[in-house]
């Protein structure tokens, strides 16, 4: 034993004896981190928790410094947004009083982005469309006055909210076209099954002025859109399930509707397709569209992309291809896209990861692995 | 059915959407067409596909095991297999509620070369069950076509709405 003992000691002075003569550590404090202040490539991950449904969260990513900023609480199937000035969060969601089970409360949660606390609050009726998130489910007007409100019971209609007064203003049927496509300060569309839009106009107080439908701009039974609509510098750009790119100017008092082009080319039409759960992101300044494709058929449209393509809006020719395989990405189900000068795309993966790409290049910067359970819809500022 | 009631009330109102009001009748009629059908159809226990839900499993035959995503009837289901959580592929799991109101897909049975018209409920009053999750979507349209959507919590006129798994129960053969 004396052996081992000697050289271990003789180790222990070399060692040991600087550690002992080291000043403590001082005593911590303890605190509240502060939020970084809000950048462009800040992107909000909804995180639906699917196995775990009543607790669904919203993330805040960093793109920078590939760093988790914080949490947002999302109840129940929830509806996430952004103001239009990037400063609050809303949520709608519903709580039960057992958490499980028990009374359904509907609700709709503000959380002021500077230090993610829940600020206020608009109870509802429990009509809340309960479904996969979209920005459409739950969202402002363009001044902010007011913000919209989807409901599906299954009878559809929507609800006009005052965010500052904290009040439900009224409740407008829809006959049947469902979600809540904002435009200017005070219109509401709605798809309908018809393949039309339904476009509701507001009055001061918030109840109906005047109603409209448009002529049919896609065919439902031939190739449906996919509901998210993708916002862009007049409106917002719907795509199909067999590739075909519906942009609707919004900017005037009914939607006018571009001339439909596709994605793919004849040869690729019904083999390479789109799909996921949030299916396109358009950066504005660039005019350029991202969209995640797969190699697939019918009923295929929920499967996440192997390959991100990139289109120029206006000459609606495909500038890039990146196939995501080489990445040893999973296939990508949701993206996004930064609105300044060097913008970041974001890609979330059917593992549950989240990719982080140079915009401009598709080069990969980051992926960070298991950003919650179910990202489904990422959002940025 | 207070819902029920306030969407006639208010779908009377106004003539100019017509086409789409009608196009909501039809979509609820087919919704309450589904929801009555459930009950007047008895469970076929003595058909091919019920018959083979214990026999089947485990021999590598994906169709014909309930507990596999690859199974025919699932063939537009979105959710949580309730045959893998202490349900059936036509039964709710204990303690659980089934919902009303549903969407209706068209599955093809390999096993007799027959379509059949399947009905996806929802189990409902338990958080989800996490288990076998299996997204299918043959056939399945966005939600402004609630009668083929997926997406939409079909517990939502529940009296506990929380979503626990999903089942597909044959209301018939399809008519070609």
């Amino acid at each position: 034993m004396n052996t081992l003992i000697l050289p271990a000691a003789a180790l222990c002075l070399a060692t040991c004896t600087p550690l002992l003569a080291a000043a403590p550590l001082p005593a911590e404090r303890l605190s509240v981190a502060p939020l970084p202040p809000n950048n462009p490539h800040r992107v909000y991950v909804v995180d639906d928790a699917f196995e775990n449904e009543i607790d669904a969260r919203v993330h805040l990513f960093d793109g920078d410094t590939y760093q988790r900023l914080g949490q947002i609480d999302a109840g129940f199937n929830p509806a996430f947004n952004l103001s239009p000035d990037a400063k609050t969060s809303i949520v709608g969601t519903t709580y039960f009083s057992r958490g499980s089970r028990g009374v359904r409360t509907d609700v709709v949660e503000f959380t002021d982005n500077s230090n993610l606390k829940v600020t206020h609050e608009i109870v509802l009726p429990s009509k809340r469309a309960m479904t996969l998130p979209t920005i459409f489910s739950l969202t402002y007007s363009a001044d902010a006055r007011f913000v919209y409100v989807s409901y599906i019971t299954p009878a559809a209609s929507f609800g006009v909210l005052d965010p500052a007064k904290s009040t439900v203003l009224a409740e407008i049927d829809t006959a049947g076209c469902v979600l809540v496509i904002p435009s200017g300060p005070n219109r509401v569309s709605s798809i309908c099954e018809s393949g039309r839009l339904l476009t509701v106009t507001l009055d001061a107080e918030g109840h109906e002025a005047s109603r409209s439908m448009s002529e049919p701009f896609f065919n439902p039974d031939v190739d449906p859109i996919f509901a998210q609509g993708i916002p862009s510098n007049d409106g917002y750009t719907f795509l199909s399930f067999l590739g075909e790119v519906h942009q609707v100017n919004f900017s005037g008092a009914q939607p006018v509707f571009g001339t439909p082009w596709s994605l793919v080319s004849p040869a690729e039409k019904g083999h390479w397709r789109t799909g996921g759960t949030q299916v396109g992101a358009i950066q504005r300044k660039l005019d350029r569209l991202y969209v995640p494709m797969h190699v697939g058929g019918e009923g295929s449209h929920k499967d996440g992309g192997t390959e991100i393509w990139v289109f120029d809006l206006k000459t609606h020719q495909r500038v890039a291809r990146w196939p995501l395989e080489h990445e040893k990405l999973a296939p990508v189900l949701a993206v996004q896209v930064s609105q300044d000068d060097a913008p970041l795309l974001f890609a979330a993966t059917n593992h549950s990861d989240l990719a982080v790409f140079d915009a401009m290049t598709g080069r990969l910067r980051h992926v960070e692995n298991k950003l919650g359970q179910t990202p489904w819809v990422l959002l940025t500022p | 059915m207070r819902s029920i009631d306030e969407l006639f009330e208010k779908s009377s109102r106004s003539l100019a959407q017509r086409t789409s009001r009608r196009s909501l009748l039809a979509t609820l009629g087919k919704l309450l067409t589904g929801a009555a059908l459930i009950p007047l159809l008895p469970m076929d226990r003595s058909s091919r596909a019920e018959a083979a839900e214990p026999a089947e499993k485990g021999k590598g035959n994906a169709a014909a095991d309930p507990q596999s995503c690859e199974y025919w009837k699932y063939c537009a289901i979105d959710g949580f297999l309730c045959s893998c959580c202490g349900g059936t592929s036509n039964s709710c799991p204990p303690g659980t509620s089934p919902s009303p109101i549903t969407w209706i897909g068209t599955c093809h049975n390999p096993a007799d070369d027959r379509d059949y018209i399947v009905s996806y409920n929802d189990c409902c009053g338990k958080v989800s069950c996490g288990n076998c999750e299996c997204n299918r979507n043959e056939r399945e349209k966005p939600m402004y076509r609630p009668s083929r959507n997926n997406d939409l919590n079909w517990c939502m006129a529940n009296a506990d709405s929380n979503y626990h798994c999903s089942v597909s129960v044959i209301l018939g053969v399809a008519e070609k």
